[in-house]
C-alpha cells in the first residue's frame, strides 16, 4: 500500500519548523551542545537540547503538568495538522488514528517518581507524577487536545520505532474508515539515558558526532519531535515500508541491512537517510550501502541534530521529504572526506532526484527501512 | 453468526482463527493448569515477596512463581541475564509452539506497560546508593520493552517483525484486536498477538499512591469493593485466516470476531462516569463482527475493583446488554496490566472450548447503582456462543474484542 505524507512538524535542538530547520541544516549549522548533570552522578554529559524559544508561545492547559516530551509531540502534531491544512471537529474524530513511536518516553519522572520512592520510601510517592511515567501519557495528552476518539497507539522500540510506526501505519490504513494517520516520534532527554548509552559504550563525552568513522567514538543524545500526518493521496508518497528486522549481535546487523536495501532498492534510488551517529550503527550501515546501493547519496543528519533514539526515525523521513522537495542535500558534518561512501560534504543540489531510502538501525536490536517517492 | 466485515462496514471473507494459545498467571502455567484454576474459582492472589511494601496500603498481589518460572530457564549466561517478564514470554510461546510448530508468523504484536522496569530499578538504585555497577549493562539492554518479545521469539527460532503497544492497561487487547485486524485485512495470513507484564515496585507504588489499590481482597462491582491488586503474567495466541488454517488441517480452538477502539479523553487516569468510552469500545466491536447484543452470552469485564473504573463500565455494559453473565477474573489473579488483556483472552478462549461462566470471587454484595448479572463466587456452566473481553486503561484507552466458538 503507498501512502502519501500530508503535512510535517519538527521540533529540535535546532528549533522548531520544518522549513525553519531545514535552511539551518543546509546552511551546515548544528545544534549548540550543553552539559547536564546529576546530583549523585560522577559525570556530566554533553546533549543537544531544544532550545526553551522553540515552544515559546506554545501552551495549552492539558500539558500544565506535562513532562517535555509531551510538549515536544504536541507542538510538532499541531504543526504537521497545520501543515497539511486539516481540522479535527466533530465529523472526523475517529477517521484520524494517532500512532505514538516511543524508546524510553517519560524519563525525568519516572526518575523522580522512583527518586522519591528511593530516598524517601513508598509514602513519598507522588500520585500527580505516576500517571506522567506511563508510556501512553503523551499520546493521551495529544489526543485530548486534538479530540481523537478512535484509535490510538503507542508503539515501543528503539531507533527503528519511527520507521515502524510507518508500518503499522499501513496496517491500519487498510481500514478504509480511516482517513489519516498521525504518527509522532519523540523523546526527551535526561542524564540517567546519558549514563545508561555511556554504560553500553555508545556516548561520546562531547561533540562533534563523526559520522562513519572508523574510530566508532560514539554519540550526542539529542532530544525533540517529528510529526507526520499520512493520507491516500498526495505528492509525495511512502512507497514501501519494510517490516522491522532483528539481529541478535551487533555484527549481524549489516545482513538485516542488506536484505531491507536490497528490497527497497528494486527501483532506481537517489538518497538514502542514513542512521549513522558515531556507533557500530555506521560501520554496518556503510557496509550494506556499498554493497547494495553504492552510488547513492548518503545523508545523515545527527552530527548536526544528534540522536533523538525515538523521534529519529520521524526526523529522518522529513530530512528525505524535505530533500527530494528541495532537489537539495544540506551538507554532513564532521565526515571524513576520505570515506569511501558518496557523502554531500557541502550544499549538493539533487536536481531531478525521485526516490529517497529511510534506512534506521537502532542501538537495541531493531532495524527497518522505506523508501520515500516523489509522484 | 453474522459474516465478519471490516469497520468500515464493507463485506470482508476472511475470518480469524486462534489456532493455539500459551499463558502463565498467577493461575498457572499452561492451558491446563489455568482450565483448573479458572473451574475451582481460585484465589490466586498472595502477600508480596519481590521488594518492600510495608509503607503501601495494598501488601498483595497475583504473582508467578520464580521456582517454576526460572526452573526451566536455559542456564547459561543469556539465561541468566534475562528479566523474568522474558521468561514468561518464553513459557507462553513454548506452548504455542508446542500446539503449532509449523505456525511460522508474519507479525508479532505484544502489548505491554512496563517492559524489564525492575531492572531499570536496579540501575537506578544502585547508581543512587553507590552499589555495585558491574551488572548494569544486561539491565540496562534487558531494560527495553520489545526485549522480552525478541528473546521469545529468538528462543524458539522465530523472527517476525515485532510491534510492542504500551497503551497502559488496554495494551493487551489492543495488540489481540490489531492483530485481529491485520488478518482480517488479507494482509498477513498468521499473527502472535498477546501481551506480559511483571510486577515492579515502581508500579505497585504507583498505583498505591494513588489509592487505586486495596489493602483488602479484590471485590470487582461489589458495593463494598475497595480497589484493584496487581498481578503479572503473559499471555499469546495465535492468529491466523481460517482457511489457511483449514488448509493446513490444523484444530481451530476458536474466533475472533470483532475488534472495538476508542480514547475517552476525560482524565489521565479516571474514565469518564458516563462510561461513553468503554461503551464506545464494546459497540464498535459489535459492528465490527456485525452481531447483535443478544448474541453476546458472557463478558469477561476490565472490572479492576476500583470504584471509578467499575461504575463506568458498569453503567456501560448495562447501557448495552440485557442480563448478561458478566465477571471479572481479576478477582482471582489481581490487574496484569499489559498482559491483562491477552491473559483474558485466554479465560475466554477456554470457557468457550469448555462452555462455563468463569466466575467473579470475594463478591458479597451487589452494587445498588449497577445493573449487572455478576458470576458471583462459583463458575457456572452455560451455553456460549460469543464473549467478549474489555480492556480500558490510563489516558482514556479503551478495548474490546469479540470471541466466537468456532462452527466450521
Amino acid at each position: 500500500m503507498s501512502l502519501a505524507i500530508a503535512g510535517m512538524g519538527w521540533v529540535t535542538p535546532l528549533g522548531r519548523g520544518v522549513d525553519s530547520v531545514w535552511e539551518r541544516l543546509l546552511h551546515g549549522d548544528e545544534a549548540s551542545a550543553v552539559t547536564i548533570s546529576e546530583e549523585f552522578g560522577d559525570r556530566p554529559y554533553s546533549v543537544f537540547r531544544v532550545p526553551e524559544s522553540a515552544l515559546t508561545g506554545f501552551a495549552h492547559s492539558r500539558l500544565r503538568r506535562a513532562s517535555a516530551i509531551s510538549r515536544f509531540a504536541t507542538a510538532a502534531a499541531l504543526d504537521a495538522l497545520d501543515a497539511a491544512g486539516v481540522k479535527i471537529d466533530s465529523q472526523n474524530t475517529e477517521k484520524i488514528a494517532l500512532i505514538f513511536a516511543i524508546s524510553n518516553g517519560g524519563v525525568i519522572y519516572t526518575k523522580r517518581f522512583y527518586r522519591d520512592i528511593v530516598k524517601e520510601g513508598a509514602q513519598s510517592a507522588s500520585p500527580l507524577l505516576f500517571p506522567e511515567t506511563v508510556f501512553n501519557a503523551p499520546a493521551s495528552h495529544l489526543s485530548a487536545i486534538l479530540g481523537i476518539t478512535g484509535a490510538t497507539y503507542t508503539l515501543l522500540g528503539d531507533g527503528a520505532v519511527g520507521v515502524a510506526a510507518i508500518k503499522m501505519a499501513e496496517d491500519l490504513m487498510a481500514n478504509e474508515a480511516i482517513d489519516h494517520c498521525l504518527i509522532v516520534g519523540t523523546e526527551e532527554l535526561d542524564w540517567l539515558l546519558c549514563d545508561a548509552y555511556r554504560r553500553w559504550r555508545l556516548l561520546r563525552a562531547a561533540p562533534p558526532i563523526e559520522p562513519f568513522s572508523k574510530q566508532k567514538r560514539g554519540m550526542i543524545l539529542s532530544e525533540g519531535a517529528g510529526a507526520i500526518l499520512l493520507a491516500r493521496e498526495g505528492g509525495l508518497a511512502i512507497e514501501s515500508a519494510h517490516p522491522v528486522g532483528y539481529f541478535t549481535k551487533r555484527a549481524e546487523a549489516v545482513e538485516i541491512l542488506k536484505r531491507i536495501l536490497r528490497d527497497l532498492s528494486l527501483r532506481e534510488i537517489d538518497l538514502v537517510v542514513s542512521s549513522a551517529n558515531g556507533t557500530f550503527v555506521d560501520e554496518a550501515e556503510c557496509r550494506a550501502l556499498k554493497a547494495v546501493i553504492p552510488n547513492a547519496l548518503v545523508y545523515t543528519g545527527k552530527p548536526a541534530l544528534g540522536e533523538s533514539v525515538g523521534a529519529a526515525g520521524l526526523w529522518q523521513i522529513i530530512l528525505a521529504t524535505q530533500a527530494l522537495r528541495s532537489a537539495e542535500l544540506p551538507p554532513v558534518l564532521h565526515a571524513d572526506p576520505a570515506i569511501a561512501l558518496p557523502l554531500p560534504l557541502s550544499r549538493t543540489p539533487m536536481t531531478g532526484a525521485r526516490r529517497a531510502i529511510v534506512l534506521s538501525c537502532g542501538l537495541n536490536q531493531q532495524a527497518a527501512g522505506l523508501r520515500l517517492a516523489i509522484r | 453468526m453474522a459474516n465478519p466485515s471490516s469497520s468500515n462496514g464493507k463485506k470482508v471473507s476472511v475470518r480469524v482463527a486462534v489456532v493455539a494459545a500459551g499463558v502463565v498467571s498467577p493461575l498457572g502455567f499452561g492451558l491446563a493448569e489455568t482450565l483448573e484454576s479458572l473451574r475451582r474459582a481460585r484465589d490466586c492472589v498472595s502477600p508480596v515477596t519481590r521488594f518492600s511494601v510495608t509503607q503501601c496500603r495494598c501488601k498483595t498481589a497475583g504473582q508467578t512463581p520464580d521456582d517454576r518460572l526460572l526452573a526451566g530457564r536455559d542456564e547459561g549466561l543469556r539465561g541468566q541475564r534475562l528479566h523474568r517478564a522474558s521468561h514468561m514470554m518464553i513459557q507462553a510461546l513454548k506452548e504455542v509452539v508446542t500446539q503449532q510448530p509449523q505456525f511460522n508468523p508474519e507479525l508479532t504484536v505484544i502489548g505491554t506497560t512496563s517492559g524489564g522496569m525492575s531492572y531499570g530499578e536496579r540501575y537506578y538504585r544502585s547508581l543512587r546508593q553507590a552499589e555495585e555497577l558491574r551488572h548494569a549493562p544486561t539491565w540496562i539492554a534487558n531494560y527495553p520493552a520489545q526485549k522480552p518479545v525478541l528473546d521469545a521469539q529468538a528462543a524458539f527460532g522465530i523472527c517476525a517483525p515485532c510491534q510492542v503497544i504500551a497503551n497502559a492497561c488496554a495494551s493487551g487487547t489492543n495488540a489481540i484486536g490489531h492483530a485481529f485486524e491485520c488478518v482480517r485485512s488479507g494482509r498477513y495470513q498468521r499473527v502472535l498477538a498477546g501481551g506480559y507484564d511483571a510486577i515492579s515496585e515502581m508500579v505497585f507504588v504507583g498505583f498505591d499512591s494513588l489509592q487505586a489499590s486495596t489493602p483488602e481482597k479484590c471485590r470487582p462491582f461489589d458495593r463494598h469493593r475497595t480497589g484493584m491488586v496487581l498481578g503479572e503474567g503473559a499471555a499469546i495466541l495465535a492468529l491466523e485466516n481460517l482457511e489457511s488454517a483449514q488448509q493446513r488441517g490444523v484444530p481451530v480452538l476458536a474466533e475472533i470476531v470483532g475488534y472495538g477502539i476508542s480514547t475517552d479523553n476525560f482524565h489521565i487516569t479516571q474514565p469518564n462516569p458516563s462510561g461513553v468510552g468503554p461503551r464506545q469500545a464494546m459497540e464498535r466491536a459489535l459492528q465490527s463482527a456485525q452481531i447483535s447484543v443478544n448474541e453476546v452470552d458472557y463478558i469477561n469485564a476490565h472490572g479492576t475493583a476500583t470504584v471509578f473504573n467499575d461504575a463506568a463500565e458498569g453503567k456501560a455494559i448495562s447501557a448495552l446488554f440485557n442480563g448478561v453473565p458478566v465477571s471479572s477474573t481479576k478477582s482471582m489473579m489481581g490487574h496484569s496490566l499489559g498482559a491483562a488483556g491477552a491473559v483474558e483472552a485466554v479465560f475466554c478462549l477456554l470457557a468457550l472450548q469448555h462452555q462455563f461462566l468463569p466466575s467473579n470471587i470475594n463478591f458479597s454484595a451487589s452494587d445498588d447503582d449497577l445493573d449487572l448479572n455478576i458470576v458471583a463466587n462459583e463458575t457456572r456452566p452455560a451455553v456460549l456462543r460469543t464473549v467478549l473481553s474489555n480492556s480500558f486503561g490510563f489516558g482514556g484507552t479503551n478495548a474490546s474484542i469479540l470471541m466466537g466458538k468456532f462452527q466450521a
